[in-house]
């Protein structure tokens, strides 16, 4: 409980302090990771507390994005409401629409609730570039920040603590939903819907509910994200939007309140990060996304929470072998990973092929990477990411023989305590 | 002799060709403890089913306080006071069980949509649910998840959801099945115990309570009721005994 609150209070004098440490892209870079933190609590809302997987998340985002937009720009661009209550807007454009959209979708579950979720985003992309009042057809629209309560609202900055106040306060309160009694049946919703309806319970309604409370959290999101960029354009209803939502929201851990936070924010900053270094970034994240998977279902959060566990369990000691070799195995197989994908990325892109066809002394001329050369053709170029991925692979698979002699000196150390005690009797 | 509160009338159900349920005629009267039993695959199930929403009926009638409720949704039936328990344990398995019975007190305390308050806060809801936990003898277990509790706790649990909304019409499906002797004998008592002043329907196997616990019992064979009396008349009821009891006392 303590230490807990110690590292509450910590992350928010880091989150306070950040416009003083950083620099302003890296501001930015942070505006951007608390909207896709928001996005993804909302989120997980309804796919891990109520288990209702939606792949059409954009809309609610895109819908609140859009409100806000158009509130900016009412009575003559001096705005509907005073800019700091400008996500408001997108939260009633989220709510609004997610009620309508929750009402179709929340008739069926599992399977065909995703299907209906997904179609009625696709409706709304396919729709917005026609509406051009609305929508602002292909261009979009844009929108000015004024000037309220003696703020600018000109620099990054302030745009900073305006989301931040906003993302604080939104995943606060939908961390209070937890304790509220539509926020356990919530729960009751993912387990057991079919007993809820014989306790009494309208499901139906229920899921509306909480489908309508994550759209309206989305929405802010959305809101936040058009303050931030003075702009909304239809590409935000873009199903890629609805699949990072998604996928931050099950690397980071959809067990757990904060682990989509996490995930968001880590995938976000990554994005930021890497989108110059290379133009794979989505098959990065594709391929996180199915390690994450494969390898530790529960996420970011999951790993914290074991590594927790161990720590009570073993103590420092005996833990710090295991962290050096999972973080080395990590470093060794994201390395060999890397230098796979940048390379097949390479081979295949258009500009390799042409220059291939046109080259006849060998088929396959070297490639430029992390600044050699490296001939595709020949072993010696892929032994490389071959080793790097085996030693790798060794490493994990030391981490966690690691783990089971831990266990088994545990249960050893309890066995021979236990003959003890016999003997002493 | 007491109204009845639950009527069923030519009550039939099919499942494609195959009819299960075939004109059932059926009074439950205020304040009796009423058994059906009856083979398995009688259709027993079946009728709690119709009767709680599950399923819609083919044809006929079900008369609950003197509405017609053969199709309603089944929240609009419990709301009418008429609760009912699994014979398939049908829990939420991932909460812990003072969560489970918690979810089953709010709703009779208005607490369907509400959030803008804490539940913690309630007090009325958190003694109504340490009542019931008690009364199933499930106190020690209340922050134990409902799934990882052995199969005859997850049984009392049941049953301590179904009594949860304090109903006027209680249907239990079997709810002794898979429990010791010693359990079966203390939930026996207990759900005469709490019945009282209720309109019980009970389905169950071991005939030793249903004949000690029911004031009234039916007997369905193949979606039919051949017999309805008080436990001395079923007894001793000749259509019964070659239909049903004779089978019971030969196995
Ligand atoms: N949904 C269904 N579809 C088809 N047949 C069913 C269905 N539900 C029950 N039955 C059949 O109805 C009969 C009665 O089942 P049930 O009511 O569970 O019997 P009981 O509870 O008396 O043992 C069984 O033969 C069963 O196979
Ligand atoms: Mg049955």
């Amino acid at each position: 409980m303590k230490t807990q609150s110690v590292l509450f209070i910590t992350a928010i004098a880091l989150l306070l302090a950040i416009p003083f440490l950083l620099s302003q892209g890296l501001v930015d870079a942070a505006i951007q990771m608390l909207i896709a933190a928001l996005f993804a609590s909302a989120y997980n809302l309804l796919c891990g507390q109520a288990g209702m997987l939606s792949f059409g998340h954009a809309a609610y985002f895109g819908m609140g994005a859009f409100a806000t937009v158009h509130a900016m720009n009412a009575l003559d661009g001096t705005g509907l409401l005073p800019t700091p209550f400008m996500p408001l807007a997108g939260a009633v454009g989220g709510l609004l629409f997610g009620i309508v959209a929750g009402y179709f979708s929340t008739k069926r579950s599992g399977t065909y609730f995703a299907m209906i979720t997904l179609a009625i985003a696709e409706l709304v992309h396919a729709l917005a570039p026609q509406l051009k009042d609305m929508f602002g057809g292909e261009s979009g629209i844009s929108a000015m920040r004024m000037p309220a309560w003696g703020f600018t609202f000109g620099s990054t900055n302030e745009v900073y603590y305006l989301t931040l106040v906003w993302v604080l306060l939104s995943i606060a309160l939908l961390f209070l939903f937890t304790r509220t009694p539509l926020g356990r049946l919530t729960l009751g919703l993912r387990e057991n819907a079919h007993r809820l309806r014989f306790l009494g319970y309208n499901t139906h309604r229920l899921s509306i509910m909480v489908f309508a409370i994550s759209a309206m959290f989305s929405g802010i999101a959305g809101g936040l994200q058009v303050v931030s960029n003075e702009a909304a354009n239809y590409v935000l209803f873009d199903a890629h939007l609805s699949a990072a939502v998604v996928l931050n929201t099950y690397i980071g851990g959809v067990g757990s309140f904060l682990g989509p936070v996490l995930g968001a924010s880590v995938m976000t900053f990554f994005g930021y990060a890497v989108s110059d270094l290379t133009q794979s970034w989505l098959l990065y994240q594709g391929t996180l996304f199915v390690l994450v998977m494969m390898f530790m279902p529960t996420g970011l959060a999951g790993i914290i929470a074991s590594l927790g566990g161990l720590h009570k369990r073993f103590g420092v000691a005996s833990l710090a072998p295991l962290v050096v070799l999972s973080v080395i195995s990590a470093l060794l197989l994201s390395a060999g990973g890397t230098f796979v994908i940048e390379m097949l990325q390479r081979m295949l892109s258009q500009n390799y092929q042409s220059l291939a066809s046109l080259q006849t002394a060998t088929r396959w001329p070297d490639i430029l990477l992390f600044g050699q050369s490296w001939p595709p053709a020949s072993i010696s170029t892929w032994l490389v990411p071959i080793s790097l991925l085996a030693v790798g692979a060794v490493m994990g698979y030391l981490a966690k023989q690691w783990v089971q002699i831990l266990i088994q000196r545990e249960a050893l150390k309890s066995e021979s305590n236990q003959s003890e005690k016999e003997v002493v009797e | 002799m007491s109204e009845s509160i639950l009527s069923l009338r030519g009550l039939r159900k099919s499942f494609g060709d195959i009819e299960i349920i075939r004109g059932v005629d059926f009074e439950l009267l205020d304040h009796e403890r009423h058994a059906i039993i009856g083979p398995n695959g009688a259709g027993k199930s079946t009728l709690f089913h119709l009767i709680s929403g599950s399923l819609t009926p083919t044809s006929g009638e079900i008369i609950l306080d003197q509405q017609q409720i053969g199709g309603w949704e089944p929240e609009k039936i419990n709301h009418l006071g008429l609760s009912r328990s699994f014979q398939i344990t049908n829990i939420f398995p991932k909460l812990t069980t003072f969560e489970n019975v918690r979810l089953a007190v709010m709703r009779s305390h208005g607490l369907q949509y509400a959030f803008w308050k804490f539940i913690e806060r309630d007090v009325r809801v958190r003694e109504e649910t340490e009542r019931l936990l008690e009364m199933v003898r499930l106190e020690s277990r209340s922050s134990t998840l409902a799934g990882e509790m052995s199969y005859s706790e997850q049984r009392s649990l049941e049953i301590a959801m179904t009594l949860a909304s304090d109903p006027k019409v209680i249907l239990l499906d079997e709810p002794m099945a898979g429990m010791s002797h010693d359990e079966t004998d203390y939930t026996a008592s207990l759900i005469r115990d709490v019945t009282q002043g209720r309109a019980l329907m009970i389905v169950e196997h071991d005939m030793d309570v249903v004949f000690s616990l029911s004031d009234r019992i039916s007997v369905l064979v193949y979606g039919e009721i051949i017999a309805t009396g008080t436990p001395e008349e079923i007894r001793n009821n000749a259509k019964v005994k070659e239909a049903y009891l004779g089978e019971e006392a030969t196995a």
